[in-house]
C-alpha cells in the first residue's frame, strides 16, 4: 500500500500540474470547451477514480465535488469566472497536501472543512445550471477503461535512492564505451585492410582460407559494433532520464504562482517561457527552482507596476514576463525579465547609506551598474513595509549565495522605466539539447535547433548577388546568405548551387540562410565544452558524442549571425595555398609554416576532395603528399595538369620518402618541385613555395 | 602431516664458485641506486631525439580517432575523446616552431603536463622507455631556460628533454597580443 501512496503521489503532482495549465488557460479562453476544459475534467476525473481504488474515500469525494462545480460550466461562452478558478486552484492545493499526508510525505494535514464549503458554495450559486450526471459516485472504484492509476504500476513504481557519484561513475564508463566501440570499428578497417593486402599479392588460393576467415571476423565485429551502439544509446538514454528533468518541470508551476501573485498584488502580467523543452541536471533544477520564485516574486512586487500606472507610461495594462533557459556547452543561462519600472538607482543608494551598507562617499562614486548590485547584500530592500509577496529584504542574497554555491554567477541590467533583467550562469555536467546535424565538405557540424527556424532548398531565382555579399528572398524578405564551410575558414565562399540545403538561422530578431552541403538530422545530444586551449574559439558553444562515438562540433549560432555584421573573414589580395595531406599532422604542419609566411591556408585530407576545392576557388599553390589512398600525389598532379584553368599552378609534391625518382616523376607530370617531409621545416617549405612561385610568374 | 624441509639444499662445490663468482661480479658493479634514474619516454621528432618523463604519459592512442577544429590554431590537429574527457591534440613538431618529420605520425601520447588536465601530441613512433641519471636531467634542467632541456647522454648522443608546462606558457603567451 505504502509503494501505491507513493507512486499516487507523483502521479497526483502530475495531474496538479495539467489541472492549473488547464485552469490557467481557461481563464483567458473564449469559451469553456475544447483541450483545455477536457484536460481539466479528465484531471478531475482521474484523481477522483484512483483516490476511490485506493479507499481514499474523503479525497475521492473532494475531487467529486469540483468536478460538480466544473462540469455544468462545459461548453459555456466566455472565459472560466476568477472566483471559480482561485477556488479550484486552492481546493487542489488541499487535495494534493493531504494525499502527501497520508502518504507519509508531510507532517502537515490540512483540514477539508473550508474546500468542502467553498465548493458548495460555488454548486449552490451555479444552480439551477443543469446537473451533470458525474462518471462514477465517490467511493465507488474506476470505470474500466479510465486511467489505469497507480495500482496498474505494482512493483515498477518501486523507487531506488542512487547517489550522485554512482550516476556520474556511470556515466564515464558509458562514455569509454563508446571509445571503445570507435576502436572496434578501427579494429575491423585494419582487418578490412589485412584482406585486401592479401588480395593484392595475388596468391589468391594460398590465402583463401585466410581470407576468409579474415572477412569472417570482420563482419562479425561490425556486428558486435553495431549492438554495442544499441545497447550504448540506450544506456545513455536511460542514464539521462535518471539524472535530468525537462525544465518545464520548473517553469510550468510558475505560471500559477504569476497568476496567484498579480491577483495578491492587483497587477496584471503574463509569463512566457523559453527552452522549457530543454532537459538539465536534476540539481541544477531543483536548486533552480527556489531562485526563479524568487526573482518572479520580486518582478511582480518591485518590477510590473499597476495596470492604470503602466497605462500612463503607454504601456499595455499586463505586463510581460520572460523567463528564458539556455544551455551553451556545460553552462546554463537563466534569464527573468520584466517590462517593469526598472530599479530605482537613487533609491537604492539611500537605503544602502541609511543601512550602513557603504559610506556615503563610496556609494556616490559608484555607477548605476554598481548601485544596482547593492540589491544582492544581505537584509537589502527598498520596501519600507513588509508585503505579503515581498519586502522581508530576504531574497537577492539568497538567490546569490545559491548561485555562488553551484559555483554560479549573477548579474542584474535595469533601465529606469523600461525593465529589469536578472542573468543567472550555472555550470550543469548534465542535460541535452536538440541539434542540428549538417555536413560541409568532409566535416559534420551541429546547430543548435533553437536557432534553425527552417530548412529549404536554394533556388536561382531566390537568389540576389552582389559584388561583396549574397541575399536571399524568403518569406517576402531579404536575408544574408552564407556559406559555412566559409565562414569557418575551410572553403572559399561562393553562392550555393541549385538545389543546395539552407538552413534559416534566428537569434535576438536576426536571421541568416545559411549554406550546408546536406542536412543529415536532428539528434538530442549532450553538449560538453571544448577544452581549454580550444575555448577562445567563439565559433563553437562545444562537442558532443554521436551515436557511434564520433565527437562533432557544436557551432554558436550567434556567432554566425554576429559575423554577419563583421563581415567576411576572408582576406583579398593575400596569397592562397591549398595543402592536400591525409595526414592531420602534416596538413597541421604545413599549415604552421605556410600561415607564418603569409598564406591563407585551406586544407584537403584526399585527392577527390582537392579536385573539389579547385572547382569552386583559385590558389596561388598547391602543395600534395604523394602517399594518399584512393588517389595519390601523383594521379592528382596529372588531373590537375589536365584541366587547362589549372595548368599553372604551382604543384609542390611532398613525400616521407627521400626518393630521387619519386621527384623525377612529379615533375614529369607537372609538379613544380618535390621536398621530403624531412626537409619540410617551416622556413624551407615557404622559401620553396615562393620559389615556385617566382618561377611559374617568370615563365608567364 | 608431511612437512617440507626449510635448510638450504646442499650445492655442489662447482656451483658454489659458479655463484660466488657471479655474486663477486654483481659487487663490482657500479651502484646505480633506484633514486639515481629518470625514466623518461623518448622519441623522434625528424632527425632529432626528444623526451618526457614516463611518468605523466597516460596514454599512446591511434591518431584516427581525432576530430579536427576549424579555425583553431595550426599547432592544434583537433579533438580527441579520453576516457571520457574532450582533450586536444597537438603537433609537437608544430609547437617546436615547424620541425621536419621523417615519417607521418600515427600515434597520439595521451600526457598529464601538470595543468591540470591532459592534452596529447603526436608522435611518429611509440616512446622507448629510457631511463637517464638524474644528475644528468638535472644539470640539463637548470641550464635550460626554455622548453627543451638538452642532455649529452653517454656516447654524445643528444635528447632534447621536453617540459610541456613550459611549451604550453610559451604558446599561450605567444598567443597574447
Amino acid at each position: 500500500m505504502e509503494q501505491l501512496l507513493a507512486g499516487f503521489v507523483d502521479e497526483a503532482a502530475e495531474i496538479r500540474e495539467r489541472v492549473t495549465r488547464s485552469v490557467l488557460e481557461l481563464e483567458k479562453a473564449e469559451a469553456l470547451a475544447g483541450k483545455s476544459f477536457e484536460e481539466l475534467s479528465r484531471g478531475l476525473h482521474t484523481l477522483k477514480g484512483s483516490a476511490a481504488t485506493l479507499g481514499l474515500a474523503e479525497l475521492a469525494d473532494l475531487a467529486h465535488r469540483m468536478e460538480q462545480v466544473v462540469l455544468p460550466l462545459s461548453g459555456a461562452a466566455g472565459p472560466l469566472p476568477a472566483r471559480i478558478a482561485d477556488a479550484l486552484l486552492l481546493v487542489l492545493d488541499v487535495w494534493v497536501a493531504r494525499l502527501r499526508a497520508i502518504a507519509g510525505k508531510s507532517e502537515v494535514m490540512p483540514e477539508l472543512k473550508d474546500s468542502l464549503a467553498l465548493l458548495d458554495e460555488l454548486q449552490q450559486a451555479a444552480k439551477p445550471a443543469t446537473e451533470v450526471a458525474s462518471a462514477g459516485e465517490p467511493g465507488t472504484p474506476a470505470a474500466p477503461g479510465r486511467d489505469p492509476g497507480p495500482a496498474a504500476g505494482g512493483r515498477d513504481d518501486a523507487t531506488w535512492r542512487v547517489g550522485t557519484r554512482q550516476v556520474l561513475a556511470l556515466m564515464r564508463d558509458v562514455e569509454r564505451l563508446r571509445e571503445l566501440r570507435l576502436r572496434l570499428d578501427e579494429r575491423r578497417r585494419e582487418m578490412e585492410k589485412g584482406v585486401a593486402l592479401l588480395s593484392r599479392l595475388g596468391i589468391i588460393a594460398e590465402t583463401a582460407e585466410t581470407r576468409a576467415l579474415l572477412m569472417g571476423v570482420s563482419s562479425a565485429v561490425a556486428a558486435d559494433g553495431e549492438e554495442a551502439s544499441d545497447v550504448i544509446a540506450s544506456m545513455e538514454e536511460g542514464l539521462k532520464t535518471i539524472a535530468t528533468l525537462p525544465v518545464r518541470t520548473v517553469l510550468e508551476p510558475l505560471r500559477r504562482s504569476v497568476r496567484d501573485l498579480c491577483r495578491q498584488a492587483g497587477k496584471e502580467a503574463e509569463l512566457s517561457l523559453v527552452g522549457a523543452e530543454l532537459s538539465l541536471d536534476r540539481r541544477v533544477l531543483e536548486s533552480l527552482q527556489g531562485m526563479l520564485a524568487h526573482l518572479v516574486r520580486n518582478a511582480i512586487d518591485h518590477g510590473i507596476e499597476p495596470p492604470a500606472e503602466r497605462e500612463v507610461h503607454g504601456k499595455s495594462r499586463e505586463g510581460a514576463l520572460r523567463i528564458s533557459v539556455e544551455q551553451q556547452g556545460n553552462t546554463v543561462f537563466v534569464e527573468v525579465s520584466d517590462d517593469g519600472s526598472g530599479l530605482d538607482a537613487e533609491r537604492i543608494r539611500e537605503v544602502a547609506l541609511r543601512k550602513g551598507i557603504a559610506p556615503a562617499e563610496e556609494l556616490s562614486a559608484m555607477a548605476t551598474g554598481q548601485i544596482h548590485q547593492l540589491i544582492f547584500r544581505p537584509g537589502f530592500t527598498t520596501r519600507d513595509e513588509v508585503s505579503e509577496i515581498s519586502g522581508r529584504g530576504v531574497g537577492l542574497d539568497a538567490v546569490r549565495n545559491q548561485v555562488q554555491a553551484l559555483q554560479g554567477s549573477v548579474e542584474v541590467q535595469s533601465f529606469t522605466g523600461r525593465g529589469t533583467r536578472f542573468i543567472l550562469t550555472m555550470p550543469a555536467e548534465m542535460g541535452s539539447s536538440p541539434v542540428v546535424l549538417v555536413r560541409c565538405g568532409e566535416y559534420r557540424l551541429g546547430l543548435p535547433m533553437v536557432a534553425v527556424e527552417s530548412s529549404r532548398a536554394a533556388r536561382a531565382s531566390d537568389l540576389q548577388v552582389g559584388r561583396a555579399r549574397i541575399q536571399l528572398k524568403h518569406r517576402e524578405q531579404l536575408i544574408p546568405l552564407r556559406d559555412l564551410g566559409a565562414l569557418l575558414g575551410f572553403r572559399q565562399p561562393e553562392a550555393p548551387a541549385e538545389g543546395q540545403p539552407l538552413l534559416i538561422l534566428m537569434s535576438q530578431d536576426r536571421k541568416l540562410a545559411l549554406g550546408v552541403d546536406e542536412v543529415v538530422g536532428d539528434r538530442d545530444l549532450v553538449i560538453r565544452p571544448l577544452p581549454v586551449e580550444l575555448r577562445h574559439l567563439s565559433a563553437y558553444q562545444g562537442a558532443a558524442t554521436l551515436a557511434r562515438g564520433e565527437l562533432v562540433l557544436i557551432v554558436r549560432p550567434d556567432w554566425l549571425l554576429n559575423l554577419e555584421r563583421r563581415g567576411d573573414a576572408v582576406l583579398t589580395g593575400t596569397r592562397r595555398a591549398l595543402v592536400v595531406d591525409d595526414s592531420l599532422t602534416a596538413r597541421a604542419l604545413h599549415r604552421t609554416a605556410l600561415e607564418s609566411g603569409g598564406y591563407v591556408v585551406h586544407t584537403a585530407s584526399d585527392g577527390r576532395q582537392a579536385l573539389e576545392q579547385l572547382r569552386h576557388a583559385a590558389y596561388d599553390v598547391m602543395v600534395c603528399d604523394i602517399g594518399m589512398p584512393e588517389m595519390d600525389g601523383f594521379q592528382l598532379t596529372s588531373a590537375v595538369r589536365a584541366r587547362s584553368d589549372l595548368d599553372s599552378m604551382p604543384i609542390i609534391l611532398v613525400s616521407a620518402r627521400e626518393s630521387e625518382a619519386d621527384g623525377q616523376r612529379g615533375v614529369a607530370l607537372g609538379a613544380d618541385g618535390f621536398l621530403s617531409k624531412r626537409d619540410c621545416v617551416s622556413g624551407r617549405l615557404v622559401s620553396e613555395v615562393s620559389a615556385v612561385i617566382a618561377r611559374r610568374k617568370a615563365q608567364a | 602431516m608431511k612437512t617440507a624441509s626449510r635448510a638450504p639444499e646442499a650445492v655442489s662445490p662447482e656451483v658454489s664458485a659458479l655463484l660466488e663468482r657471479r655474486a663477486g661480479r654483481s659487487r663490482a658493479l657500479p651502484k646505480l641506486e633506484e633514486e639515481s634514474i629518470v625514466w623518461l619516454a623518448e622519441f623522434p621528432v625528424g632527425e632529432e631525439q626528444y623526451a618526457m618523463p614516463l611518468e605523466i604519459v597516460r596514454a599512446a592512442v591511434p591518431l584516427k580517432l581525432v576530430t579536427p577544429v576549424p579555425l583553431s590554431p595550426p599547432h592544434v590537429i583537433g579533438i580527441l575523446r579520453f576516457q571520457g574527457q574532450i582533450i586536444t591534440a597537438m603537433s609537437l613538431a608544430s609547437l617546436l616552431g615547424g620541425r621536419g618529420w621523417r615519417e607521418d605520425p600515427a600515434v597520439l601520447l595521451v600526457v598529464d603536463p601538470g595543468v591540470g588536465r591532459l592534452i596529447a601530441f603526436d608522435c611518429e613512433q611509440i616512446p622507448k622507455p629510457i631511463g637517464v641519471a638524474a644528475g644528468l636531467v638535472g644539470e640539463a634542467r637548470e641550464r635550460s631556460r626554455g622548453p627543451v632541456a638538452e642532455i649529452v647522454l653517454p656516447g654524445l648522443r643528444q635528447l632534447n628533454l621536453l617540459d610541456l608546462r613550459r611549451l604550453m606558457d610559451r604558446r599561450a603567451a605567444e598567443k597574447r597580443p
